[in-house]
């Protein structure tokens, strides 16, 4: 019964341990590995599908980018605080309205809110903000420039690495805190704290409330999901390139990488996947076995 | 690639069996002198620790000479000798994770060149894939020109990152190691992909279980009611989550139905809380950690036996559990399916519903008395597995192993640029020329012909015996002075 015992006889192999076989002990039988499977449960991507999905991530790339464009033209005295003011205010209008149309299409939610509350909450962070924002002007006063810009830098990175692409609401909180950090530091550079408030409330637009209203747009109207995607990049390389055409190129180069190259090759190296499975595998437990506990 | 290659390694393996070779022949029912390796042993207990210890007792029994080398637990350091002259050597390595060593290829070498040389080693056997000190050991035994074997005692996946970083050591470990021993059919095809290797150098050997330890003895039941035992590390991986469905789900349904569970773990906290929940104080017990001596203790209290592993290469609580004369009801997870036959287990998939439901069926066979006794299940399970033929075996593969050649440094090099694909081949070739230049340079600064050589304790011409039969007034015999 050791290795290379002599012939087998005629009775079959059975993978069993329990029963003295007349094979030796490393005998490989034609059923070897029988129950390996291969690239079980594997999903097949479509480009076009690929291509949609990263849309999400060029957007956000895009918005950091339009956050940044408005920052330049506020700290170049190109853009007075007050017009952006209300061009915000019209923008959140509109954006709400939308917000409110798309709810009763996407998913019902057993107590939505009431416009009475989001009226409170935004009363609350607006007064919050303009009465700190003398405070948050000399904030990063005795911090130098570049220390400042670097740490922004790092931060909207963060944002970008840490944002939860797969389910979009509300903007998880490292990602959204990363981003306010960053336009806080950044919104301290501006020359007065009219213009600080104005970028403060700013960030929250295109970080905290732009995400929600996109994850509606995604669930509501996929249809024109895409498009929506496709205008903030624009917007996004277009005003950039207003202010700084070597960084507009970039950001073009990294969205034409991220949405197209990327799903690209995704979908190319798919096919050199080699997943095996076999009885060797740990079980997995599927059922929620926490409803014994409660 | 690894694709290609086990492929390759498929369609190799379909061909006849070889006969025996004519080396086989010549080197059957010679004496070896065996070297087990593993940071796995006494007093750390668990799978592999006793099944180097009972292995090393038999395989001496047969007139082998055996020594075992560990690294140091705690205060227990130096050599020690074990029952019938089983010498251990605890090396003064440093432990990093678990009770494993960590690697640096070299910092091992002169100590273990030290014990290999002394006790005049022909073959050294390495234990457990998760054993740093076993693969240094084979590498070290290689580079010395000594055969090697390798026992896996463990399955594991292909799925994540760390298992990817692993399975390409352990790749590397075994490409030039003669033979591999696993435990069981499906052990052996985890180590083959996981290892890419010919399927004809490994062997499969299952454990073994002490069926004299393990005997049934119904007087310690409560017929009044019907208790399952559990035991097992309350860990995850022992499907511990299952077991706390499965209780409430049939504590509700038969108010005569007891739990007996004895194990540690962190688990231990879900079992308490259902327990809390349910108000089962009474019916289900948690006994905490077992020494392995109370087991069947445990075990003959109750009347079935009950496995929720979600993985196992060779479940030896299974085994124990039948052999003292209990139903087993298992998951069919791993090598289970293969430990024992069809009529003396219910296999059930790792759901808390096809448990419950394997588990109902043999209650009811239970109370309707259509179950076989006790004694019946001990006679059927007491021959399949024993350590006298466990080591048998193995002695078959050490024979087979000695007939070898070990493969020269030039050879070697190209194996591992051959097999291990170009990056990590090219290291561990690299690796493997500073392991061998240093063995050069241990040769140098302290000459084989001046080492001295270890007096036998076991062996063919073990002392151990010899003494103890001649001198039984100058007991307790020789000890130390090595």
């Amino acid at each position: 019964m050791g290795p290379d015992d002599g012939p087998g006889a005629a009775v079959a192999w059975r993978k069993v341990l329990w029963e003295r076989q007349p094979y030796p002990d490393n005998y490989v039988d034609q059923r070897f590995l029988e129950e390996l499977r291969r690239n079980e449960g594997l999903r097949q991507y479509r480009y076009w599908a690929v291509v949609r999905e990263a849309g999400l991530v060029g957007q956000q790339l895009s918005c950091v980018a339009i956050f940044i464009t408005l920052w330049l033209y506020m700290e170049q005295g190109l853009l007075s605080p007050g017009t952006l003011l209300l061009i915000s205010l019209a923008s959140s209008l509109l954006g709400y309205g939308l917000y409110q149309a798309l709810a009763s299409q996407a998913e019902p939610v057993l107590q939505p809110r009431t416009c009475w509350a989001d009226l409170q909450s935004v009363t609350i962070f607006l007064s919050f903000i303009f009465g700190f924002s003398p405070v948050l002007k000399t904030l990063t006063e005795s911090v130098s420039t570049d220390t400042v810009y670097a740490m922004s830098a790092v931060m909207l990175l963060a944002h970008l690495v840490s944002f939860p692409y797969t389910h979009t609401s509300p903007p998880g909180s490292l990602s959204l805190n990363a981003a306010l950090f960053a336009s806080v530091c950044l919104a301290s550079r501006l020359p007065g704290a009219l213009h600080t408030f104005t970028m403060l409330s700013c960030a929250l637009m295109v970080f905290a409330l732009w995400p929600c209203l996109l994850r509606r747009v995604k669930n509501g109207a996929p249809h024109h999901f895409a498009a929506v995607c496709v205008g903030v990049c624009a917007a996004g390389v277009g005003g950039l390139a207003s202010r700084w055409p070597g960084g507009a190129v970039i950001l073009a180069l990294a969205l034409a990488t991220v949405i197209l190259l990327c799903p690209w090759l995704l979908v190319q190296l798919q096919r050199h996947k080699d997943n095996i499975h076999g009885p060797w595998d740990e079980a997995e437990i599927s059922e929620d076995l926490s409803h014994f506990l409660q | 690639m690894g694709n290609r290659r086990r492929a390759a390694a498929f369609s190799h393996a379909t061909q006849a069996v070889s006969g025996p070779t004519a080396e086989t022949i010549k080197t059957a029912g010679r004496k070896h002198s065996i070297c087990m390796v593993s940071d796995f042993f006494y007093p750390n207990m668990g799978g592999v620790e006793s099944h180097i210890y009972l292995l090393s007792q038999c395989l001496i029994e047969k007139g082998h000479k055996v020594v075992v080398v560990t690294h140091a637990y705690g205060h227990r350091k130096g050599v020690r000798y074990l029952t019938n002259g089983l010498k251990v050597y605890y090396l003064p390595l440093q432990v990093m994770y678990n009770q494993s060593t960590t690697t640096t290829f070299f910092h091992s070498m002169p100590l273990l060149r030290c014990v290999f040389v002394r006790e005049r080693i022909t073959v050294v056997h390495s234990h457990s894939s998760f054993s740093a000190m076993a693969h240094d050991a084979l590498f070290h035994a290689k580079t010395m020109g000594l055969n090697t074997v390798f026992t896996d005692h463990s399955l594991f996946g292909f799925a994540d990152v760390s298992s990817v970083l692993t399975n390409k050591l352990l790749t590397v470990s075994l490409c030039d190691t003669n033979h591999i021993v696993c435990v069981s059919y499906t052990s052996k095809e985890n180590t083959v992909l996981r290892a890419a290797l010919d399927p004809e150098i490994v062997s499969v050997i299952p454990n073994a279980v002490e069926h004299g330890d393990f005997t049934p003895d119904p007087s310690q039941r409560n017929n009044d009611r019907i208790t399952i035992v559990v035991i097992s590390r309350l860990v995850y991986r022992k499907g511990i989550d299952l077991l706390s469905g499965i209780i409430p789900e049939l504590c509700l349904k038969h108010p005569d139905l007891h739990f007996l569970i004895g194990g540690e773990g962190p688990k231990r906290l879900v079992l308490e809380e259902v327990r809390e929940k349910y108000q089962l104080h009474d019916r289900v017990r948690l006994l905490g950690p077992l020494e392995h001596k109370d087991v069947r203790g445990v075990l003959v209290q109750g009347h079935i036996f009950l496995n929720t592993s979600l993985t196992e290469a060779f479940c030896m609580a299974i085994v124990e559990g039948a052999s003292c004369g209990l139903q087993v009801v298992s998951t069919r997870v791993g090598g289970i399916p293969e430990v024992l036959p069809e009529d003396l287990i219910t296999l059930c998939e790792p759901t808390v519903q096809s448990l419950c439901a394997g588990l109902e069926t043999v209650i009811a066979r239970q109370r309707s008395g259509s179950v076989s006794t006790p004694a019946s299940v001990h006679a059927r399970v007491r021959n399949l597995y024993t350590w006298r033929n466990v080591a048998e075996r193995t002695e078959k593969v050490y024979d087979r192993v000695c007939g070898e050649e070990v493969l020269p440094l030039d050879r070697r090099l190209r194996r591992l640029r051959t097999h291990c694909g170009p990056v990590a081949g090219s290291i561990f070739a690299f690796v493997a020329v500073l392991d061998f230049l240093f063995l050069l340079f241990l040769q140098w600064w302290l000459p084989d012909r001046l080492m001295d050589l270890a007096a036998d304790a076991s062996g063919p011409f073990g002392l151990w015996r010899q003494e103890a039969s001649e001198s039984k007034s100058k007991a307790p015999s020789k000890r130390g002075g090595q």
